[in-house]
């Protein structure tokens, strides 16, 4: 969905250009460009423009508004990887390019949680002496009450965010602090803070990833006396480098120096440039046209840059060499509403993924470079589970394999095909365009596609993620994007897989898997300890889905992301599958 | 005179309430004809965890439950009255004007129009004294030297302002004049006049020139056909028989005659402008009226939409008001 | 706002006056109809009449293209992957993949053959822009005549309702209900379904909000037939109003309904192009002009494909460039002092 992630691009931290790459994380003190840092995909394995020079104003544009700024109620990956300028999480994932960046590292705490009670308890510790930005202390009271204020309590009043702690931690019938009778607001059961410095979780089952929820913004620390509610979003206090300093819902906002902030206390970020601005509501057009021409520090959505700004970065080896072409951890594919028919049978449903041109598909959604890679799996490569594997043979027929379609259609009883409708989001091109590309290559093999558009505000709430309304208006083909929320199977599977997770609205499970096995597999995964064994349920959920044709991937999704020259410390951060906004500065 | 305004001013108000009552009712009624829930309307501003007491909840908050005579009260109140808004913590309430908090964002929605006012302002009035000089200018000449060159070729370049596609112009002006020769960098960048004036100017030229190639294209059409009707008349036959010197014949009688319908018309078109010119901002990213209105579309953030509708409609009954009296007082004929 | 409504302004400045009885011909040895001396007026205009040449073969390629679709001479839909290059998803072949096989070019990234999808564009663009006028047309005539002829408090109303028109912001409503309308999926409403549906409400949008511009036009025309000697004269040996509206005054409307529907025509063939820009437009991948642009612009193509921008856009420019030639020239034929 929203949630773009991860890369676990194979990088070898050995041998590379900067010694900043793989080691300290930390650059040299000037800001001199070395030749070789500018290279295409330079950023991808070592850190471009290593530098600690101070100054200036990084201007970042958003060609809509984003979800939220108030760390409680953001799913935007953007936003997560954004938000530690202003909002410190618990942990963090390594400021380093290459999957060194996938490691966990204590940002708020002083360490990783520590699991006590098998598995039930996870304790952590805060740093000490550490201030909001009007000088207050921050104490693990802050963080306890940004968790009961953020979406997984609270959804009436912060609506945005993700759940995971109402589905993890042991008192789900909790109402939020909005709606908190007790004095100091601190009803939530399950989180004790012993005392100023110590925070402990108490699970209703194990999580053995529950580390990961610790990333999450909602675990940045919110002062109740401070807290605004919906209105928080226009200022929320900085517990980070930088702090608001105006904020309008329309046209953006501008963070300042945080002066109560202290590097010491936190090796994760940077604060380099005297001031951030970042515009909201610029047209694709005009954010492409202002990177190249330097107006703009950078994109700030790490969606990559669009269709015209991609044949001008191709058709320019100088430009070129300023990019970097980074898997996302997201997955775009069309998922086969088995309760459909004809989509029941699933013979029906492999004439699809037989017949489908693959790479008319790619080049619809971008092509290698803008789009990605052929996708043959669920889980995308830089999840823990992926391996390798190609049952249907996409990558042997790219443009699809009519004769085999046509025995899958024959074997389905339908052997002169069949006519249903396909959504996609009205207002993502590319989206348009894969539809389109589907339309054409099955109507070799007999099935007519009539494509529906959807506005994406509601696609999930109304439309693909209706389970009746899908089934009503024979829509058995609905496009969607998944990205892990953490770089794990788990990440990526428990919210699309998942039989228990099918929901009359806002599902994401749209292909209505619910097969008891995967349920029980992904409850022994969850309870499981050993990370290996994990992995290896993780690939056997992606293989079973594969085999029962209950998607069909389209790519592994690839952003071209341009590195504007002036920008120091840039580098893939492979966690959110764009650049480490949290680092950034500017040479002058 | 002062019964005429007051009518007129009477008349105006009418209009607005009936403007407010349509855009309500097209708001309202459309979505449910085409079929969609309470549940479903709702579900757009409750992200992505929509179980049934988030649903309630946020039906309530809206008033989406409430019959639809009682939301279109509760919408005038919210201007009249302004309105109290839980964020959770606390009440915040908003003054009248407010127009209501905007479900998508949560921010009261006057506020969020009064900031991009002046982006619309700047664009429209900058393009409108362009226009204005360069097509009445470009008119009165080509009328007054008929069938020469300079009129053919006025004439023919005006048609073809008048045949492009306005958001096509835009785009064309930014390919060339900003991405292919800087001239202006800045384009499409917007920098408030009260911050940087320079700035200002340099990020509206475009817009500016854009906007009004096309007004001053149908400006000057007007001004000649106009123009040339006017100098058949016999009064200014009889103010050249007086011995007037010709210029003072065209400027002090032809022109004067021939601006006024032009002035009705101006009045209209500076109106709808104000807003929001839509093609205009969404072409150069400006963020004014007219951007504003299509993301309240395109989040189907009622509140949003009502306001903004509300705001045009009102500059359009305000300018023509305006151009009513004007004509009441230039205009000896005008019974009122 | 500006865009689609403005050629509209341009009616009310001048206003059209037929001159009711055919004054120049009666002088004349054999008397001539008042159409037949617009006509020989016309024919002198040479720009005219090229705008009119060019609006008939328009029109004739549109209704030749419904045909040849149908006989499977024109193909909209199949993409020719192999003509595209991958990564900048331009053609690969001479300006816009120009070639026998499509001697207009193919569209990026399908490499869909442009030609066929130009000439279905036309179907769309037309078929909206004539209904939509044709709409208006209707609406406006019928209000405007009442409001004129009858006067009084009739006239009042309807003067009034124009004027609420005339302060809806045009464009907004037109996107804002084109957009809800077309969220209904597959599905139909109003009895209509697929593209259908979607022609009726780009239809409906246009031509319904664009009534008063014609309704203040005709009303004012109305006004002043109104108090001629030949209406007093039918009234005079008891003709009921019906009959003098439909036989003397309609005649003579015919003129200004004429002028002002070919000047419609092409805001709304810009109007549609609008809404195509901001969002809204028919099914895929049925193309209209204003989509084929809208596309073009909104995904930056001039850059990658100049030629995809082109024919669209020349489509479009000479399309309108010629309706409001012929409208200029009926204009000046129909009324003598205006030249």
């Amino acid at each position: 969905m929203k949630r773009k992630h991860t890369v676990a691009f194979i990088a070898v931290c050995a041998g590379l250009s900067l010694a900043a790459a793989c080691g300290s994380g930390s650059g040299g003190s000037s800001g001199s460009t070395s030749g070789s840092s500018a290279s295409f995909n330079a950023g991808m394995t070592s850190v471009v423009n290593a530098s600690n020079h101070k100054g200036g104003v990084m201007k970042l544009a958003l060609t809509n508004t984003g979800d939220s700024t108030d760390p409680g109620n953001t799913y935007y990956a953007f936003n997560w990887d954004f938000s530690r300028l202003y909002a410190r999480p618990l942990l963090t994932y390594a400021p380093q390019p290459g999957a060194a960046g996938l490691k966990l590292v204590p940002d708020l705490a002083t360490s990783l949680g520590q699991v006590t009670d098998n598995g039930l308890t996870w304790t952590y510790h805060i740093r000490s002496g550490l201030k909001f930005e009007d000088g207050s202390p921050i104490t693990t009271k802050d963080v306890k009450y940004a968790i009961e204020r953020s979406t997984a309590y609270a959804p009436d009043v912060l609506p945005n965010g993700p759940t995971y702690f109402k589905q993890y931690l042991a008192d789900p019938s909790y109402q939020g602090a909005y709606k908190d009778k007790t004095p100091d607001k601190m009803g939530l059961t399950s989180v004790d803070t012993p005392n100023d410095t110590t925070i402990v979780f108490h699970l209703s089952q194990p999580f053995s990833e529950f580390d990961y929820l610790a990333t999450l913004p909602q675990t940045a620390p919110v002062p109740p006396d401070k807290d605004t509610g919906a209105n928080y979003q226009t200022h929320p206090i900085s517990s980070g480098p930088y702090m608001f300093k105006s904020f309008n819902p329309n046209t953006g906002f501008t963070l300042v120096r945080n002066p109560n902030w202290n590097a010491a206390s936190d090796p994760t970020v940077k604060q380099l440039a005297d001031e951030i601005d970042v515009a909201y509501n610029v047209s694709a057009a005009d954010v492409d046209s202002r990177q190249f021409t330097g107006q703009l520090s950078m994109d700030l959505d790490g969606r990559g840059v669009a269709t015209a700004g991609r044949a001008r970065i191709l058709g320019n080896p100088k430009l070129k060499a300023q990019s970097d072409n980074p898997t996302t951890g997201f997955l775009a594919y069309f998922a086969l509403d088995k309760q459909v028919a004809p989509l029941d049978n699933v013979n029906c449903r492999k004439a699809i993924l037989d017949g489908a041109d693959h790479t008319s598909l790619q080049t619809a959604m971008g092509g290698p470079i803008g789009g990605g890679d052929i996708a043959t799996t669920m889980l995308p490569p830089n999840d823990t589970g992926y391996v390798k594997s190609d049952v249907y043979g996409f990558l042997q027929n790219p443009h699809g394999n009519v004769t085999k379609a046509k025995q899958d259609l024959a074997a389905c009883g339908k052997p002169n095909g069949f006519t249903m409708n396909v959504s996609v989001r009205s207002d993502r091109p590319a989206e348009v365009s894969a539809g389109q590309a589907l339309q054409a290559s099955l109507s070799k093999v007999g099935i007519k596609l009539q494509i529906d558009q959807f506005p994406s505000g509601q696609y999930y709430t109304n439309f693909a993620g209706a389970p009746a309304y899908l089934k009503s208006h024979n829509i058995g083909i609905a496009i969607t994007g998944w990205g892990a929320d953490w770089p794990s199977g788990f990440g990526f599977l428990s919210q699309v897989v998942d039989g228990r997770s099918i929901k009359p609205a806002g599902n994401t499970n749209i292909q209505m898997t619910n097969d008891p096995q995967i349920n029980a597999m992904l409850d022994a995964a969850a309870k499981n300890s050993d990370a290996n064994a994990r992995t290896k349920i993780y690939t056997q959920i992606d293989q079973k889905i594969m085999a029962n044709a209950e998607i069909l991937p389209i790519v592994y999704e690839k952003a071209l992301l341009y590195r504007n020259p002036n920008v120091t410390n840039v580098f893939v951060d492979q966690a959110y599958g764009q650049f480490n906004y949290a680092v950034m500065g500017l040479a002058n | 005179m002062i019964t005429f305004i007051i009518r007129r001013l009477i008349s105006a108000v009418l209009m607005l309430i009936v403007v407010s009552m349509a855009t309500f009712a097209v708001f309202f009624l459309v979505p449910r004809l085409a079929g969609q829930t309470t549940e479903q309307l709702a579900a757009q501003y409750v992200g992505r965890n929509p179980t049934p007491e988030v649903l309630h909840a946020a039906i309530v908050k809206f008033g989406l439950d409430k019959p639809v005579y009682l939301q279109y009260w509760e919408f005038l109140k919210t201007i009249v009255a302004g309105e109290n808004y839980d964020t959770g913590t606390s009440l915040a309430h908003c003054p009248p004007p407010c127009f209501g908090y905007s479900f998508h964002n949560q921010q009261p929605v006057w506020p969020q129009m009064l900031a991009a006012l002046p982006v619309t302002a700047s664009l429209a009035i900058g393009a409108a004294v362009l226009w204005l000089v360069a097509g009445i200018g470009i008119g009165v000449l080509s009328a007054l030297r008929r069938g020469s060159w300079f009129d053919r070729a006025a004439m023919s370049a005006a048609l073809a302002g008048v045949s492009l596609p306005v958001f096509f112009t835009a785009l064309l002006s930014l390919a060339l004049f900003r991405d292919t020769i800087p001239l202006f960098p800045d384009a499409g960048t917007y920098t408030p006049l009260t911050e940087n004036p320079a700035k200002w100017f340099e990020s509206l030229v475009l817009p500016w020139v854009t906007l009004a190639f096309l007004y001053a294209a149908l400006y000057a059409r007007l001004t000649r056909a106009g123009m040339l009707e006017t100098m058949n008349e016999d009064f200014i036959r009889t103010a050249r028989a007086k011995g007037l010197r010709e210029r003072r014949v065209v400027v002090k009688h032809g022109l004067r005659a021939t601006l006024t319908p032009i002035v009705t018309i101006f009045g209209l078109d500076i109106g709808l402008l104000i807003g929001g010119a839509v093609l205009t901002e969404t072409a150069f990213s400006l963020p004014g009226l007219g951007r504003f209105a299509i993301g309240a579309i395109g989040d189907q953030d009622l509140p949003e939409i009502l306001g903004v509708t509300m705001l045009a409609g009102f500059f359009v009954v305000f300018a023509n008001l305006i151009v009513d009296i004007l004509y009441a007082v230039i205009d000896p004929r005008v019974r009122y | 706002m500006a865009a689609p409504l403005e050629p509209l302004g341009d009616p009310v400045g001048s206003p059209v006056e037929v001159q009711p009885t055919a004054g120049v011909g009666a002088k004349a040895i054999q008397g001539r109809s008042l159409g037949q001396i617009a006509w020989m007026r016309l024919k002198r205009d040479r720009w005219a009449m090229a705008g009119g040449i060019v609006i008939i073969v328009l029109v004739v390629l549109a209704i030749a293209s419904v045909f040849l679709q149908k006989a499977g001479l024109l193909d909209i839909a199949t993409p020719h992957q192999n003509l595209i290059n991958v990564n900048t998803d331009a053609p690969t072949g001479f300006f816009g993949g120009i070639s026998l096989a499509h001697p207009l070019g193919i569209d990026p990234q399908f490499g869909r053959d442009m030609l066929s999808r130009i000439l279905v564009g036309a179907q769309y663009s037309l078929l909206v822009a004539f209904s939509a006028t044709v709409l208006s047309v209707i609406i406006g005539t019928v209000m405007g005549v009442i409001a004129g002829y009858f006067g009084g408090w009739v006239d009042t109303v309807i003067n009034w309702l124009m004027n609420v028109f005339l302060a809806f912001p045009l464009l907004l409503f037109a996107v804002a209900l084109t957009g809800v309308v077309q969220s209904i999926p597959s599905g139909s409403a109003f009895g209509l379904s697929g593209n259908t549906l979607r022609v009726a409400v780009l239809v409906f949008v246009i031509g319904f909000f664009n009534w008063p511009y014609i309704g203040r036009i005709i009303r004012g025309q109305t006004l002043s037939l109104r108090e001629r000697e030949f209406v007093d004269a039918s009234r005079s040996v008891g003709a009921r109003s019906f009959y003098v509206l439909w036989h003397e005054l309609l005649p003579n409307l015919v003129g200004p309904i004429l002028v002002y529907s070919t000047l419609l025509i092409p805001t709304n063939i810009l109007f549609e192009a609008a809404l195509d820009f901001l969002g809204v437009g028919l099914r895929l991948p049925t193309p209209s002009w204003g989509g084929l642009l809208a596309d073009a612009v909104n995904n930056q193509y001039y850059s990658i494909d100049p030629e995809y921008v082109l024919v669209p856009g020349l489509a479009i420019f000479i399309s309108v460039m010629a309706f409001n030639l012929l409208g200029d020239g009926l204009r000046d034929a129909l009324d003598p002092r205006s030249r």
